[in-house]
């Protein structure tokens, strides 16, 4: 089974879709540990004919410490959305590494560098941009649709996520993003 | 950041007592002395969080030993904004090349600041390097170090007390507590 490289994986620039990924890619880069922004896309569904239905593309690979890390600071139906995709992805691919960063673990990591004040303003569904989580799409199976759970190999959709998913964010919304990370930095009041 | 004058007021629960904490480093000093026996080790402090777990670890290794202090800058603080970069406020000072060198943290959390440590001390050639923290909490790991000693393995809490610190607040106390969300919820 194999995964694709996401469209956006050679892009110079990274764009986020969510404030908080932004401040944890500048969290990674002041420690000087290494990060890609969505470089692989996962198939984890498929038809019966091998068409990908649903993928998933973690938000962060650290290379060095060879993890994936998919930030998951929304709301709670989100984050059981998460939790199913990150529980297929470690079925079809055990030997992957992923860490689900939740809401509770970025607001302890605000906490740990005196960045309290910022979670309002860096999680939630203040800090999303892009599409609003509640629009977000992520298929829901029906009961009489005919799904094959079984991975076929070969078959990972070369576009990158399923359509279906929504999970892709034009990159106007990555840079609006950063830019909003960007100016809460530059409001706060460092503790340390 | 709110801390009242009366600093245990702000502790909800204390998570290890002070003889707790003096068991333990007595405890651990016994074993790295039995471990580094007929050789010289010196030990590396990071400020300032670890700092009294240095001062009293090293009187429990009864081995001839050198001690040296570090501190580097850490996320969001006032020093970091200019480069966005981790920088060292205070390196060592003597060479540890040849030396048998035991890091010393107060705690192991994310393990982001240890891997940095790690990968600039082994750029100094010591013989070899180990790492003893006081405290783990390994629900916040993201890079996987091994830890060479131990003391305590603690819950997702945010923790206060015996160096470690909020807003440079409650260093001092004698314990290590659980810190009221009201003491940093604004």
């Amino acid at each position: 089974m194999t995964a694709v490289e996401a469209p956006g994986a050679a892009r110079p620039e990274h764009g986020f879709a969510h404030a908080s990924e932004a401040e944890f890619a500048h969290i990674l880069d002041f420690y000087e540990v290494r990060w890609e922004y969505e470089p692989q896309v996962f198939p984890i569904l498929w038809d019966l004919s091998g068409t990908v239905l649903e993928s998933f593309a973690p938000d962060f690979y650290l290379p060095d410490i060879d993890l994936f890390v998919e930030m998951t600071t929304l709301r709670q139906q989100l984050v059981r959305k998460k939790n199913r995709k990150v529980r297929r992805l470690r079925e079809l691919y055990p030997g992957i590494r992923i860490k689900l960063f939740y809401a509770r673990d970025f607001r302890a990591l605000m906490l740990k560098y005196g960045r309290a004040a910022l979670v309002g303003e860096l999680s939630g569904t203040v800090g999303q941009v892009g599409p609003r989580p509640d629009v977000e799409v992520v298929p829901e199976v029906s009961a009489d649709a005919t799904i094959d759970l079984q991975p076929k190999s070969g078959t990972a959709d070369s576009s990158g996520d399923s359509p279906a998913t929504g999970e892709r964010r034009s990159r106007a919304a990555r840079r609006r993003a950063g830019r909003r990370a960007a100016a809460a930095r530059g409001a706060s009041s460092p503790a340390n | 950041m709110k801390h009242s004058q009366d600093l245990h007021s702000d502790v909800a629960e204390v998570l290890l007592s002070e003889d707790q904490i003096r068991a333990k480093v007595s405890e651990l000093g016994q074993r790295i002395a039995a471990d580094y026996a007929g050789r010289e080790i010196t030990l590396v402090s990071v400020l300032k969080g670890s700092l009294p777990f240095m001062a009293d670890l090293m009187r429990q290794i009864d081995l001839p030993l050198r001690i040296d202090l570090m501190e580097v800058s850490s996320y969001g603080g006032s020093t970091t904004e200019s480069s966005g970069l981790v920088r060292i406020l205070k390196d060592l000072s003597a060479p540890i090349d040849g030396r048998d060198v035991l890091l010393v943290e107060d705690i192991i959390d994310t393990g982001l600041t240890l891997n940095y440590l790690l990968r600039y001390l082994r750029g100094k050639n010591p013989r070899s390097i180990k790492v003893c923290a006081l405290l783990d909490k390994p629900a916040r790991r993201l890079v996987e170090i091994p830890l060479d000693y131990v003391g305590f393995e603690i819950p997702d809490a945010f923790v206060v007390g015996y160096g470690l610190d909020y807003g440079e607040v409650y260093r001092n106390l004698r314990f290590v507590g659980v810190l009221r969300p009201e003491a940093y919820e604004s």
